[in-house]
This record gives structure tokens, C-alpha cells and sequence, in this order.
């Protein structure tokens, strides 16, 4: 049984190889965590301005392409004052 | 499978995960697959001021292959028992590649 | 062969790592990061635990101003450590190891 199975239909957030966060609801994954994500929303982080938000809709992310795949709680992701968070973007991952 | 393995006695440890984005997450390890992948629990990333891109997150899966090191306890860890794995694992490799034929001289 | 002269032998790069096992060691890894510690166990595709390791970082600084480059080395030690064989370049046996 997969790792991720009692993810799917939770909302996570992924950190893509590029570097990339996109928060959305896990669908569905196979053996080689290809995920599919409805709802997704890009974070994109900057040191100058708060966290900027961009609706991306349905995404299939290619496994290779995934670093970290986590289980938000929402109570805590409400709580946090994205307008006013400000951070460089993740590195991307160097293999 | 000697990782695997050995992961699977350290389950219910405290463990630091290194990933080759520099990004270095503390949590229980909660369990292991076959390609290493790792899924943690009550985790923190070690530096949250310059890394606050997770704050709501406190479980998560991380991906084998984007791994750098997993940093142990080292009284988790019986060092005599691992060597001999290591050797048994080596002896058992090697006897299943002489089983195999030789493709380089094909 | 035998098996007890087998465990004494190299054939291959492998049984060299094996002949390592309890043994100080020299790693180089991608990303300019050197290991020095005790191999307590390794696969095939060069994953291992190593006990008491150091670990250095080597940075390269470049001073814009003045058009030049300092390399710059930052060390730390940890007891235990999992390495994932993939960012592994070279393993070097003792003799190297100081």
C-alpha cells in the first residue's frame, strides 16, 4: 500500500524540483508519485512582497518533478498572513 | 533492500532529512518504502525563518531521490549488526550477479 | 573460490568499499561536499551509514569589486548519517583518509 494513500482527497502542499509551492486537494498517485491535484494554487514567494497567489485549476505532476508532498492543516494554513510573508523562493532541487 | 530494512528499525525515531534543495526537515519517521521515500511526522523544518514556505504542514512524504543524508541517533543505531548486514548483503549481490549471465561478453 | 579467500579479495570496485566496513573513510559528493567517517554499512548503489562524520563545504566567493574568487570552507560534524549513493562521486579507503 502506497505511503500517500491516506493523503489523497486532503489538501497538501507540494514542493516541486524547480522550487515551485503549490497547495491544492490530492486526487489521485501511482508507484512512481505522478499526483494528480484539483484546485491548485501556485505560492510564489519574494523577498519584497508578500506571497502571491495564482490559480492554476487541475494539475498531473510528473514524479521526478516532486521534492516533498505535505499534509496541510487548514486551521493552521487560514491562521498564516500570506500578504505579509516574505521569503526567498525554495532553492531548486541540484541531483 | 538493506535500507529499506534498516529504515524500518528506525521507524518511530527522531530523524533529520537533508534534501538536495538544502531544505533540512526534523520529525518522527513514521515509515518507509521500497525506493527510500520517507514520510515524517510532528515535523519543523531546522531553519523556519528563512525557510517559512511549510509553516502549516506537520507530516509529510518526502521523495527518495531528492534525499542528500538522514541524520540518526546514533544509540538508535547497532553499528556490529549493521556491518554484518552490509557483508551478508555484498555475499548475496555478488552471488546473484555471477547467477546472471555476463553481458559484457556477449 | 573459496569463501574466506573470496571476503579477502578485490574483483571488483565493490569489495573494496566492503574491505572499508569499520574503517575511516573518504567520500566525495556532488555539490563540492567532502566526508570523512566510520563505514558501518553500504549497498550497491553506494548508499551508507557513516558514524562520527565531518563533513566540509567548499564555497567559492566572488568579490565583484575587486574581480576575484576566495574559496571559503565550512565544516560541521555529525554522529550518524544515511548519504544516498546517487550524490556520491568517490569513496577512498584509510590509507587516504588521515
Amino acid at each position: 500500500m502506497s505511503q500517500l494513500q491516506p493523503y489523497v482527497d486532503r489538501k497538501v502542499t507540494v514542493v516541486m524540483g524547480d522550487g515551485r509551492v503549490v497547495v491544492g486537494t490530492l486526487r489521485g498517485l501511482d508507484q512512481t508519485t505522478n499526483i494528480i491535484m484539483q484546485g491548485c494554487q501556485e505560492r510564489v514567494f519574494s523577498e519584497d512582497e508578500g506571497v502571491e497567489v495564482v490559480d492554476l485549476g487541475l494539475y498531473l505532476v510528473r514524479g521526478d518533478n516532486i521534492a516533498l508532498i505535505g499534509l496541510m492543516d487548514e486551521e493552521a494554513d487560514a491562521a498564516i498572513d500570506l500578504d505579509n510573508l516574505k521569503a526567498a523562493p525554495l532553492p531548486a532541487v541540484r541531483h | 533492500m538493506l535500507f529499506y530494512s534498516f529504515f524500518k528499525t528506525q521507524v518511530g525515531q527522531q530523524v533529520t532529512v537533508e534534501l538536495k534543495n538544502d531544505l533540512a526537515i526534523q520529525g518522527v519517521l513514521e515509515s518507509v518504502d521500497q525506493f527510500l521515500n520517507i514520510k515524517l511526522r510532528d515535523i519543523h523544518v531546522v531553519d523556519p525563518e528563512r525557510y517559512p514556505h511549510m509553516l502549516s504542514i506537520k507530516n509529510c512524504f518526502i521523495r527518495g531521490s531528492v534525499v542528500r543524508y538522514v541524520q540518526l541517533s546514533p544509540s538508535t543505531v547497532d553499528t556490529a549488526l549493521l556491518q554484518d548486514a552490509a557483508r551478508r548483503e555484498a555475499q548475496s549481490t555478488q552471488q546473484m550477479n555471477q547467477a546472471k549471465p555476463n553481458v559484457a561478453q556477449a | 573460490m573459496a569463501d574466506t579467500a573470496a571476503a579477502l579479495t578485490v574483483e571488483e570496485p565493490l569489495d573494496l568499499v566492503r574491505l572499508s566496513l569499520d574503517e575511516r573513510i573518504y567520500v566525495k559528493l556532488r555539490g563540492d561536499r567532502e566526508l570523512r567517517g566510520r563505514l558501518h554499512a553500504y549497498d550497491q548503489h553506494l548508499n551508507m551509514v557513516l558514524g562520527e562524520v565531518e563533513e566540509t563545504i567548499t564555497m567559492v566567493d566572488v568579490n565583484d569589486e575587486v574581480q576575484t574568487q576566495s574559496l571559503r570552507s565550512v565544516n560541521r560534524t555529525v554522529p550518524m548519517l544515511f548519504v544516498r549513493g546517487d550524490g556520491v562521486i568517490l569513496v577512498s579507503p584509510p590509507s587516504r583518509a588521515a
